[in-house]
C-alpha cells in the first residue's frame, strides 16, 4: 500500500512542477513580447504621463517581475484567468463556454481513433507479409502523412461543394441551438484519421512483437485456436503500449482541434484561441493553452493510474514490495 | 542477477558489436550493405527519386517559372496550357506560387530536422551515457514538450514574438527536439554498458572520447530514421501553422496558400488541391523512406513467428 501511495504522490508533485513550469514559460514569452502593453490597451494615441501612471498602477505594472510572476501564478491557482481585451468577459467563463464544443468532437473521434487503430493494427499484424497488412499498412502511411486540415477541406470540397450531402460550416443549421448530428461528421472523420494512422500503426507494431514471444509458442503448442491465440493471449500483451499511446493521442486531438475548428468553422476552444491570436488577446490565447495543459496533465496522470492497474507486471512489483519480499528472481 | 545478464547481452552484441571503424571480414561478407539494402527496395525506388524531385524543383524551379507576385493575368483561371495551376484571386499564375511556397516548406522542414537531429545527438548523447543531472534535465525537458504540445507553444510563440521563417524554424527546433533526443538516449544507454565501450574504458580513453568515437556513431541508424520522419513532422506543422495565418506573409509556404485558398474552395478547387497535395506527397516520401530505412537498418525487427 505504502509503495502505491508514495508512486501517485510523485506523479501528483512532478505533474505540479509541470505545470508551474507551463505558466513559468508562457509568463516569460507574454514578457519577452515586443509592444508596450500600456500602449496597446489605450490604442495608438498619446497618452499624458500621469495617465500612463495611473494606468501602470492599475494593473501592477510597476511591480517588480518577480512580483508580479508570483501575482500570475496565484491568480492561474485560484481559477482567475484575467478578462478578455476584446469582450472584457472573464477569461475562464468564455473557455468552459466552449469546451463544450470541442469535447464533442474530440471524445467521438478519441474513440473511434482508439478502437479501430486497435483492430486493424491487429490484423495487420496477423496477416503480416500479405496483401491485407500490405493495404492496411500502406493506407496508415498514407493517412498519417496527410495535412489533417488540408483532409478537411478536400472532405468538404468533395461531400459538401460536389455532392451537397453534407454541411460546410459551423454546428448547426443557421439560428438553432445545440450541434446537428450531420455537421459532426466531417470535423470528426478529419480529426480521427491521423490519429487512427498512427494508433494502427503502434498496434501493429506491438502485436507483432508480442505474437513472437515465448508464451505465444507456448499456447500454441498446446493446441489454442489461432483466434484465441490471438485475442486472448497476445491482445492483452499487447495493448499495454496503447494505454500509454492513447494517453498522450488525447492531447494531440486537442491541439488538432485548433486546426480542424478553423477549417469547419467549428466553435469550439481551438476557434477562439485561432481569433484571440488574431485580436492579439492575450489572456485568452495564455488562458486557452493553460485549461489545455490542465487537461493533458489530469489525462497523463490517469493513463498512468491505468497502466498500474492493467500491467501485472507493474502490479505484482508494487504488490511485491509492499510485502516486503522482493528478491524473488530465479536463481543463475 | 546482474552477472548472468550482463553476459547475455554482450554475447548476444559480439556479432554486430564491433568498434565501428574497423568493421571485421565476416560482418561485411555476411550481409548485404545497408544502404544497397535499402536502394533496391521497391518504395525506395519511387519515393526517393520523388522526394528527390521536389527538392530540385524548388530549388532552380523559380529560374523556369514567372514572378510569383505578378498580378497581370484574368483572377481564378483554371488549370491550362498557358497556366498549369492555373491563377490565383489576384490573377497571380499559381504555379510560380506553389514552386515558391515548396522552397519555405522544404527549407523549414530539412532545417528543423537537422537542428533537431545536432540537438537530439549531444544532448542525449550525453544524457544517455553520462546520466545524472543531464538526464534527470532531459527527461523533464521531454515531458514538459509531452504536455504542452508543439503546435500550442509555437502558435503562441509566433503570435507573441512576431513570425519570421527564421523564428518559425527556431519555434519548432525547440519544440520538437526532445522526441530526437529521447531516441538517443536510449541507445546511448544500451551501448554504454556494451562490451566494447568498457574494453575502450579499460584501455583508458576518456568519456568524450568514447561517446564520439563509439556510442554515438552506434547509436545513428535509429536517429537518422527519427530525423527522417521529423522532416516530415516540420513540414506538417509548419502548413499547420502558415494556414492559420502564423508566418511570414510576404513568402506564402504551403500552408500559407492553403489559408488563402479556404475562401475560394467553391470557385477554385486548383487553388486548394495542389498545394496540399505538394504537402502529402514529400511527407509521404519522407515517412516511406524512414521506414524503408528503418527496414534496412534493423532487418531483425519486425520478424515474427
Amino acid at each position: 500500500m505504502r509503495a502505491i501511495v508514495s508512486r501517485y504522490g510523485r506523479l501528483l508533485v512532478s505533474s505540479l512542477l509541470l505545470f508551474v513550469a507551463v505558466i513559468t514559460v508562457l509568463f516569460v514569452l507574454l514578457e519577452l513580447a515586443p509592444g508596450n502593453p500600456i500602449q496597446s490597451l489605450v490604442g495608438d494615441v498619446p497618452i499624458s504621463p500621469a495617465f500612463e501612471a495611473q494606468i501602470t498602477a492599475a494593473y501592477g505594472l510597476d511591480k517588480p517581475l518577480w512580483e508580479r510572476y508570483f501575482i500570475y501564478l496565484g491568480n492561474v491557482f485560484t481559477g482567475n484567468l484575467g478578462f478578455s481585451f476584446g469582450t472584457n468577459e472573464p477569461v475562464l467563463e468564455l473557455i468552459l463556454g466552449r469546451a463544450g464544443n470541442t469535447l464533442a468532437l474530440a471524445v467521438p473521434s478519441f474513440v473511434i481513433s482508439t478502437t479501430l487503430g486497435i483492430v486493424l493494427g491487429s490484423i495487420a499484424a496477423r496477416t503480416r507479409r500479405r496483401w491485407l497488412d500490405s493495404t492496411i499498412s500502406g493506407v496508415a502511411v498514407g493517412l498519417f502523412s496527410v495535412p489533417n486540415f488540408w483532409l478537411g477541406m478536400m472532405l468538404i470540397m468533395v461531400f459538401s461543394l460536389t455532392l451537397g450531402w453534407l454541411p460546410t460550416q459551423g454546428k448547426a443549421p443557421y439560428g438553432q441551438e445545440g450541434i446537428a448530428l450531420q455537421y459532426m461528421v466531417l470535423p470528426i472523420i478529419t480529426m480521427a484519421t491521423s490519429e487512427l494512422a498512427y494508433k494502427t500503426r503502434i498496434m501493429r507494431a506491438s502485436m507483432i512483437e508480442s505474437l513472437s514471444q515465448d508464451f505465444i509458442d507456448t499456447a500454441r503448442s498446446k493446441g489454442v485456436s489461432s483466434q484465441r491465440v490471438l485475442w486472448r493471449h497476445a491482445m492483452p500483451n499487447a495493448l499495454l503500449p496503447m494505454v500509454t499511446i492513447s494517453g498522450y493521442s488525447l492531447g494531440f486531438i486537442l491541439a488538432g482541434s485548433v486546426l480542424v475548428e478553423r477549417v469547419f468553422g467549428w466553435p469550439g476552444m481551438g476557434l477562439l484561441f485561432i481569433d484571440a491570436i488574431g485580436r492579439q488577446d492575450n489572456q485568452v490565447v495564455l488562458g486557452v493553452v493553460i485549461v489545455l495543459t490542465v487537461t493533458i496533465i489530469i489525462v497523463n496522470i490517469l493513463t498512468d493510474v491505468v497502466y498500474g492497474i492493467v500491467d501485472p507486471r507493474l502490479r505484482s512489483q508494487l504488490v511485491r514490495r509492499s510485502t516486503t519480499t522482493r528478491k524473488i528472481e530465479v536463481p543463475a | 542477477m546482474t552477472t548472468t545478464d550482463e553476459a547475455i547481452v554482450i554475447g548476444a552484441s559480439q556479432p554486430t558489436g564491433t568498434d565501428p571503424g574497423a568493421p571485421t571480414e565476416g560482418r561485411v561478407a555476411s550481409r548485404r550493405p545497408t544502404w544497397k539494402v535499402f536502394l533496391g527496395k521497391p518504395s525506395t525506388l519511387i519515393f526517393l527519386p520523388l522526394l528527390l524531385l521536389f527538392v530540385l524543383v524548388s530549388v532552380i524551379g523559380p529560374f523556369f517559372v514567372g514572378s510569383p507576385s505578378a498580378t497581370g493575368n484574368p483572377p481564378l483561371l483554371p488549370p491550362s496550357g498557358q497556366f498549369p495551376l492555373g491563377t490565383d484571386d489576384l490573377g497571380r499564375d499559381y504555379l510560380a506560387r506553389v514552386v515558391y511556397g515548396g522552397q519555405i516548406s522544404l527549407l523549414v522542414g530539412f532545417t528543423v530536422a537537422l537542428l533537431c537531429m545536432t540537438i537530439g545527438v549531444v544532448v542525449g548523447g550525453l544524457a544517455g551515457y553520462y546520466g545524472g543531472f543531464m538526464d534527470t534535465a532531459l527527461v523533464k525537458v521531454a515531458e514538459f514538450f509531452q504536455v504542452l504540445p508543439g503546435l500550442i507553444l509555437a502558435l503562441v510563440a509566433a503570435a507573441l514574438l512576431g513570425s519570421n521563417v527564421l523564428i518559425i524554424v527556431v519555434i519548432l527546433a525547440i519544440t520538437m527536439w526532445p522526441s530526437c533526443a529521447r531516441i538517443v538516449r536510449a541507445e546511448a544507454m544500451r551501448i554504454s554498458k556494451l562490451g566494447y565501450v568498457e574494453s575502450a574504458k579499460a584501455a583508458g580513453f576518456g568519456g568524450i572520447r568514447i561517446l564520439w568515437s563509439d556510442v554515438i556513431p552506434n547509436a545513428m541508424p535509429p536517429v537518422l530514421v527519427a530525423t527522417s520522419m521529423t522532416v516530415g513532422r516540420a513540414i506538417l506543422v509548419e502548413s499547420g501553422l502558415a494556414y492559420l495565418g502564423i508566418g511570414d506573409t510576404n513568402r506564402p509556404s504551403w500552408g500559407a496558400l492553403l489559408n488563402s485558398a479556404q475562401a475560394y474552395m467553391q470557385q477554385a478547387w486548383w487553388l486548394a488541391l495542389f498545394p496540399g497535395m505538394c504537402i502529402f506527397l514529400v511527407v509521404l516520401a519522407v515517412n516511406i523512406l524512414g521506414d524503408g530505412l528503418n527496414d534496412a537498418l534493423n532487418p531483425t525487427i519486425g520478424r515474427v513467428k
